[in-house]
């Protein structure tokens, strides 16, 4: 690691921060130390600190420096984009931070510098912080939660109240993103579909692309008021719900009332088995669920997905002879 | 030891900087601790910023250090580097779902300093209150949840009906919890079992009829399993599978690919058709047969050497669930 590296970033970025203009790569080489002279080598070495300056997340604003002809490049960085304004946290409160991020966990995320950037951790008695009242409701707690590739880009665009697009079940979309939840153990995208006119809910490992954000603001707001309650996998997509009759056998009737929610109405038959009225979008999903019951559940209702899920065990039955599954 | 950029160091400076400047005369070692590093790094790190400033780079244009006899440190004329960087997107996601999924154990307190400080968070990332990342850490019954953890920390066995989803069927255990954790959507309890005689984990959601023994003295845990903080960082291992287990090759259709995700499985092997080969390891026939149920023409059997039925676990199950439907 070279020390002039680091004190020519550091002089950089101050000089960048100092100025209210675009300041030329030249000027630049001669207001920052340890730069190289004019040439090949200084242009090499300007390039990688401005690439290095970006990865840290330095924002930098790249303008034309007036009166120049044929137009220079000019650099600065814009007091809003680079400082973080004092969110004012109270001692117990960046603890309470500091926890949470030890204790949920998103993989592949989070890192100590953004808890540096919030003033680091409240001193406690040596090794571990100060953790004050939240540790008895916690304690013992931990959690992991999954990331996608899209999280990172999908918060950043939502942060910015800029649109995206993406590939979907075939299909280019054009969205304006609202919220990101985590339930049933994925993450999920809710926002305004500008195609088809309406809110929606992605599943984000669905994505079939990579997400771009593009050059327009959100117009469209969100409409539900907060979060909704848990997504079901049977009820994202594009159509509207069906409701769908499922018969469950006594035995597994409390389980199958606290995997569909407590929103969802059943009517209770004198052996003790129950007849649930689910909302079902999409009847693929709907049938992993419903043969996860294996002979313990069956589908009444619509009559139409009842004898799809008997043509889907009828073929699984004849595989064993024939060589559907070999 | 691993290897410290420029870039790296550029990092910490840029966030260690405007916490000194703005909390003049803190002793460097209890600034050391703040921010997680040794004297020695923070005392390097004030000797480059020592060296950092604006051209001319005359002594009145350059950061001035002092750290007096008591080992005070205070940094002037450094107002460039008054306030830290942003947040990156992916920090700010990771704080915020990290704190969201906190917030939604059960019991934790709604307006404590965590609330508080999520709130700040989202004001200072300019996000509409509430209403950007929605995390739930699994889904169980709340009460459930609540009882168990008072178990865990009150060291107090617990009887319960439980539901193996592999073998399909209830047994009664009584167990000596140790913790509660949640890990990609489910929340499991981790303890001693006293049926099975050894270390168990159940997943929550599937737990039945719970009552406290609390006569019992509950089976000591393996020290430090209690201490949250001090749980690893890595994600946490929820299936062992036993060794000799038979294993089972499968060949997924893309549509069945998320069984790889849900499941471990060894010698994933992508093909050039874009299906996959994937060898599981199989705990429990009934699992399997779900399984294959479930996948349908999705999945096909590929090896299965050691499971000699495997080709009509499928077919039997099928015709069983369909018995209920002729």
């Amino acid at each position: 690691m070279s020390t002039n590296k680091l004190e020519r970033l550091l002089n950089l970025t101050a000089v960048l921060l100092d100025t209210t203009r675009p300041l030329a790569a030249e000027e630049l080489r001669q207001k920052v130390e340890g730069y190289p002279p004019p040439g090949t080598a200084f242009h090499r070495a300007f390039e990688r600190d401005k690439d290095d300056l970006r990865v840290l997340g330095v924002p930098l604003t790249v303008e034309k420096v007036p009166a120049t002809d044929p137009p220079v490049d000019g650099y600065r960085i814009d007091h809003d984009d680079y400082y973080l304004p004092d969110p004012g946290l109270a001692p117990d409160e960046l603890a309470a931070l500091h926890l949470a991020s030890l204790t949920v966990r998103l993989d592949g995320l989070g890192d100590q510098e953004a808890l540096w950037k919030l003033g680091g951790m409240s001193v406690g008695d040596g090794e571990t912080p100060a953790v004050a009242a939240d540790t008895d409701v916690v304690n013992g707690v931990v959690a992991n939660i999954p990331t996608d590739p899209s999280l990172v880009v999908l918060f950043q665009a939502i942060s910015e109240k800029r649109v995206v697009e993406f590939v979907y079940r075939d299909q280019p979309r054009t969205v304006d993103p609202w919220r990101l939840d985590f339930h049933r153990g994925r993450w999920y995208l809710t926002g305004y579909d500008r195609v088809r006119e309406d809110e929606r809910n992605f599943r984000l490992d669905r994505f079939e692309s990579l997400v771009t954000i593009i050059d327009a603001k959100v117009e469209n707001q969100q409409t539900s008021a907060g979060a909704a309650g848990p997504i079901q996998p049977w009820l994202v997509g594009d159509e509207s719900p069906t409701v769908a009759k499922l018969l469950v056998d006594a035995d597994r009737v409390a389980m199958a009332a606290r995997q569909l929610g407590s929103d969802i109405s059943r009517h209770e038959q004198a052996d003790g088995s129950a007849v649930f009225d689910v909302p079902v979008v999409n009847l693929s999903a709907f049938r992993t669920f419903v043969l996860g019951f294996l002979e313990y559940a069956e589908l009444l209702e619509p009559a139409e997905w009842r004898q799809q899920i008997v043509g889907w065990l009828e073929d699984i039955e004849r595989g064993s002879n024939g060589e559907a599954l070999r | 030891m691993s290897r410290v950029t420029a870039a790296d160091r550029v990092r910490r400076v840029l966030a260690v900087v405007p916490w000194i400047v703005a909390n003049p005369g803190e002793r460097v070692a209890d600034v050391a601790q703040r921010f997680g590093m040794t004297e020695e790094t923070l005392l390097a790190d004030l000797g480059v910023i020592y060296m950092v400033g604006l051209p001319p780079y005359s002594p009145d244009a350059l950061v001035d250090v002092q750290i007096d006899d008591e080992g005070r440190v205070t940094i002037r004329l450094a107002d460039f580097f008054a306030r830290p960087l942003r947040l990156t997107p992916s920090q700010g996601l990771a704080l915020l779902a990290s704190s969201d999924g906190l917030l939604s154990v059960p019991g934790t307190d709604q307006s404590g300093a965590l609330a508080r400080a999520l709130n700040k968070l989202e004001a200072t990332l300019g996000l509409v209150r509430d209403e950007t990342v929605d995390v739930h850490l699994g889904t169980a019954e709340e009460s459930l949840l609540e009882r168990l953890r008072t178990a865990a920390a009150s060291a107090v066995e617990v009887e319960m009906r439980y539901y193996s989803y592999g073998r399909d069927e209830y047994t009664t255990r009584v167990v000596a919890p140790w913790r509660i954790f949640a890990d990609s959507g489910n929340w499991y309890l981790h303890g001693w079992c006293r049926q099975a005689d050894g270390e168990r984990i159940f997943r929550v959601d599937r737990i039945e009829n719970l009552n406290e023994l609390s006569a019992q003295k509950s089976q000591d845990s393996p020290s430090g399993v209690q201490d949250s903080v001090q749980w690893p960082t890595d994600r946490l291992s929820i299936f062992h599978p036993q060794a000799g287990a038979p294993r089972i090759t499968l060949l997924l259709a893309p549509e069945a690919q998320w069984v790889t995700e849900a499941y471990p499985c060894e010698n994933v092997v992508k093909r050039s058709d874009g299906q996959l080969e994937a060898t599981l390891v199989i705990s429990a026939l009934p699992w399997l047969e779900r399984l294959l149920v479930r996948l349908g023409p999705a999945a096909t059997v590929l090896s299965n050497e050691e499971l000699p039925n495997a080709e009509t676990l499928a077919s039997d199950s099928a015709k069983r669930i369909l018995q209920r439907y002729r």
